[in-house]
């Protein structure tokens, strides 16, 4: 029965103008948006591995210099495009592209290709994940809310349920036949998405669970409107109160929730001024955390041990290069202070998208736009992520430099020059994407919202379907 | 007539609670938005105050070493161009900034001066949590593109179709009364409370956000501001007339006006920005990192010649004293042959982004929301346009730093304490207010045309109206 129920319910969707015209244009953005997606991923993800071989290679062709010049000269890392980025581009076009290391700094991304573009970015861009997140709702509610409520003001309710059918089976059957005639608009663009996958080289393979756990998201995400669509049909007084209450929650859900959750954790939770950060740091590493033990003091008690601990009156005496001792003890007392402020930084940033991603409890899209980034590699975790490996790496080059110079220059103080073997033996930088399942861990409480949705709206079209009245 | 209507209308509606309702949304939405910019503007205020004390606190200490007894040389001129005595090119929010954060977000509202290449001025970027950027704020600027529509719209998507669903369109028109008159009415009710309400509370919230309102040019601006808030009510309140014209159900209208909100407000704006981008990319800036690596990798293995060559070409500038600063004059002469080999790599990005903006001109006669998008900005003073403005000043403020430093560090002339008053300082001009309103005029063309043309295919539609379905 049910079955039957929802062939008639897609037949009569197929013969739909609205279904049709609605249908084929929601179709084309999604494939055109995949498509422009999959050409910009391509060409940047290209320029990145490019830029990386090349900056690499500048630094190996650097000349015979002191190492501590070599780790001034430093390196310039870009931030990897992962496969799905192509999907969901999410916070990309507003981090910095490109990363500074050298010594004694810890530099900020710099260069978001957001400030190379008009204001137009702001309205929201066209990608996949957008048509999915926001277009496709609001296709299942216009195309979901006369389904029941309609039948009822045509009378044609009452009839179908005088013939014994049962209101549980009636729901099962439209929500059937609705999923299937959405599904339809979906497969081109799935079909066409997993072919890109496919093209996008070797890292691809490893994002096949990544792809699968996205489409199931969605799924997930889609059909939780779809069902709150057939029940608020179900309950409503008239198909129109239906649809103003659909698209209430719609509006609520993609159009205000985003930017009210994010202005209430900027408010409760404000992000400090780059002024305010760079200048703390700079007076930490200058006077000492919290002012205790300023530079000059640290550089005096390190000549002073190190005199001690070879027994020698002088530096120039030490079997050791001093400079490279010293340079690299500053470096540490830098990473701590690094350490420290942008561990308390990324905290703040934490505690504001933990609340986001609180709300995501009361609103599905939310969830949906976390876990889709999150599974895209576009997220604010794996763009920490990135910042932590290129801040790693830079303290791997300096301390090897610093250490050869310690170790090798002892007699020759800033006058001792290293070759470019010293240059090539420094590790490559790798950037791999994180495993599904630390995904998943970590966008646990998007996997959850959604997973809470998705029982409360079975829920409640069930409790709808058992008190479905005719009138 | 069309009064008496009004005042019935006005009388139906607030017993029906839908206009309390919405009015009181209307009220929440427009006041929140407004206290969220008014917070923009403080933390903006703040880091102007900041950078402002900040480089106070460093010429006191320049100040105080000149004087000392021991600094008879004085200080390197290379050491307060570059660092010491850099200054901040600070741009001052607009008078209305609390309206619209706009683009003030993504652009820093100050840019550090030194005597380092322009290149320096991309990099300062203010801290943020990117996905606070990637959504945007709930500003009175998303308020009023957004929201605002979808208010008039609740309001009179069943402006004619209800009274013909309820019956009483037959009774009503059996009245000495046109069905024009009828609407005309019905729409002056909605749109005073609406547009009156969004007017009355922006200024009231802007007023209790203690706006100096003497500054600049305060009143012009709000004018064009409540311009471009009424035309585009207008625009809106005459697409839901043309829907209800042709005579189809509340539902139905409902999703017309719905699809066509979502297709001018979200896909229209999306697909433009496609298009402009495809016509007009901007090259990545990975290539920039990539040019100015370059061009300092050649610099540097050709300095000692770019140094002769630098004083061949300026040889006014040779200092009498032999022991000038050998680094000071290689890196300037390096920075300059940096400049010039990707001189033409920035200008392809500034070049571009302007082709990319008039093409934005163009094509916002498309959809009503982009032209009052671009227009709320303008005349707020948070949009690219007063941005531009300010970075062309911030580039000859620039120029000017160097004509005064690079003679001096050439010479290897150090600064002293007299000097210190003499280095140049930055004041930034406002945009002149004709440049705005012109701006803002034809803005304001590209939502006054298509609301008059709907209005145009109204009349004949509702002479043709069916009373009885």
């Amino acid at each position: 029965m049910i079955v039957r129920i929802a062939r008639k319910e897609l037949t009569e969707q197929l013969r739909d103008g609205r279904f049709r015209a609605s249908a084929a244009i929601i179709a084309v953005l999604l494939i055109g948006a995949t498509a422009v997606g999959w050409r910009s991923w391509r060409d940047v993800s290209e320029e990145h591995t490019r830029a990386q071989a090349e900056a690499r290679e500048h630094f190996e062709c650097q000349e015979e210099k002191n190492p501590h010049a070599a780790a001034h000269y430093g390196l310039y890392l870009f931030k990897p495009k992962l496969p799905l980025a192509f999907v969901d581009p999410g916070i990309d076009p507003y981090t910095g592209v490109s990363v500074y290391l050298e010594a004694h700094q810890r530099n900020d991304l710099q260069h978001r290709p957001a400030r190379d573009a008009t204001a137009l970015q702001r309205f929201g861009e066209l990608t996949a994940a957008a048509v999915l997140q926001f277009l496709m709702p609001l296709l299942i509610v216009v195309l979901t809310f006369p389904s029941i409520a309609a039948e009822r003001e045509q009378g044609t309710l009452r009839q179908v349920l005088s013939l014994g059918v049962q209101p549980g089976q009636l729901v099962a059957g439209k929500a059937l036949g609705l999923a299937v005639s959405l599904g339809l608009i979906a497969v081109p663009a799935v079909a066409i998405g997993v072919y890109l996958l496919i093209q996008s080289g070797p890292d691809a393979e490893k994002t096949w669970p990544h792809a699968l756990a996205m489409a199931t998201g969605y799924l997930v995400y889609l059909g939780i409107f779809l069902l709150l669509s057939l029940t608020v049909s179900a309950r409503a007084r008239s198909s129109r109160a239906a649809l103003i209450t659909l698209l209430a929650f719609w509006i609520v859900n993609t159009m205000i929730a985003p930017r009210l959750a994010t202005d209430l954790s900027r408010r409760w939770l404000p992000t400090p001024s780059s002024l305010e950060f760079h200048a703390a740091i700079d007076r930490d590493i200058r006077q000492g955390i919290d002012g205790h033990d300023p530079a000059d003091e640290r550089l005096r008690r390190l000549e002073e041990d190190l005199l001690t601990q070879y027994d020698v009156d002088f530096v120039e005496d030490l079997p050791v290069n001093f400079q490279g001792i010293a340079l690299q003890a500053s470096e540490e007392y830098g990473n701590a202070v690094f350490d420290r402020h942008h561990d308390t930084l990324w905290e703040r940033f934490w505690l504001q998208n933990a609340l986001r991603k609180g709300l995501g409890f009361v609103l599905p899209t939310l969830a949906i736009r976390e876990l889709s980034m999150g599974l895209a590699g576009t997220d604010t975790s794996q763009y920490h992520e990135f910042s932590e490996a290129a801040e790693t790496h830079r303290r791997i080059i300096v301390r090897t430099l610093n250490k050869d110079l310690e170790i090798n220059g002892a007699d020759l103080g800033f006058m001792y020059q290293a070759g470019p073997e010293l240059w090539e033996s420094m590790p490559l930088f790798r950037y791999e994407m994180p495993e599904i399942g630390s995904v998943l861990f970590r966008q646990a409480f998007a996997c959850l919202a959604l997973i809470f949705w998705l029982a409360l709206s079975i829920e409640l079209l069930n409790r709808s379907a058992r008190s479905l009245r005719a009138d | 007539m069309v009064l008496r209507i009004a005042q019935h209308e006005a009388r139906l509606l607030i017993a029906d609670r839908t206009l309390i309702a919405v009015s009181l949304v209307l009220v929440a939405i427009v006041a929140y938005g407004v206290a969220n910019g008014a917070s923009w503007v403080a933390f903006q205020q703040s880091t102007r105050d900041g950078i402002a004390a900040e480089e106070q606190e460093r010429y006191r200490q320049l100040r105080e070493r000149l004087g000392s007894p021991g600094s008879g040389t004085g200080v390197p001129a290379d050491q307060v161009g570059t660092s010491l005595g850099a200054r901040y090119a600070a741009l001052p929010s607009g008078p209305l900034a609390a309206f619209v954060i706009g683009q003030s977000d993504l652009y820093p509202s100050y840019v550090k001066v030194s005597t380092e290449g322009r290149q320096s001025f991309a990099a300062a970027d203010e801290i943020e949590n990117p996905v606070h950027l990637l959504t945007g704020r709930f500003d009175l600027g998303f308020v009023i593109i957004t929201l605002y529509p979808l208010i008039i719209l609740a309001l009179s998507y069943n402006l004619l179709s209800n009274e013909k669903e309820q019956g009483t369109l037959v009774l009503l028109l059996s009245q000495p009364l046109r069905l024009r008159t009828l609407v005309a009415g019905k729409v002056l009710t909605r749109a005073i409370a609406v547009v009156g309400l969004a007017i009355v509370v922006s200024i009231g919230s802007i007023a209790l956000s203690g706006q100096d309102a003497a500054e600049g040019d305060f009143t012009s601006r709000l004018a064009l501001w409540l311009a471009i808030v009424v035309s585009y009510g207008a625009f809106w309140f005459a697409l839901a007339v043309a829907i209800n014209a042709l005579g189809r159900s509340s539902a139905t209208n409902a999703v017309a006006l719905a699809g066509t909100w979502l297709l001018l407000v979200a896909v229209v704006p999306a697909l433009v920005n496609v298009l402009v981008r495809a016509t007009y990319p901007v090259p990545s800036r990975v290539e920039l990192v990539q040019a100015i690596r370059n061009a300092s990798n050649e610099a540097q293995t050709e300095g000692t010649r770019l140094k002769a060559r630098y004083f061949e070409d300026h040889p006014e500038l040779v200092g009498a004293e032999a022991d000038y600063s050998e680094f000071a004059i290689q890196s300037l002469a390096t920075q300059n042959a940096i400049e010039r080999s990707i001189a033409e790599t920035l200008d392809h990005f500034e070049n571009q982004l302007r082709r990319q903006q008039t093409l934005v001109d163009r094509l916002r006669f498309l959809s009503p929301a982009i032209a009052a998008f671009e227009a709320l900005q303008d005349a707020a003073g948070t949009g690219s346009a007063r941005y531009r403005h300010f970075m062309s000043q911030v580039e000859s403020f620039h120029a000017q730093w160097r004509a005064y430093f690079h003679p001096l560090i050439l010479r290897a002339q150090p600064i002293q304490a007299d000097e210190l008053e003499r280095i140049p300082t930055f004041t930034y001009e406002e945009e002149p207010i004709s440049q705005v309103t012109e701006r803002v005029t034809i803005g304001l063309i590209g939502l006054v045309i298509p609301a008059a043309a709907l209005a145009a295919i109204s009349v004949p539609l509702l002479r043709r109206f069916t009373v009885v379905s």
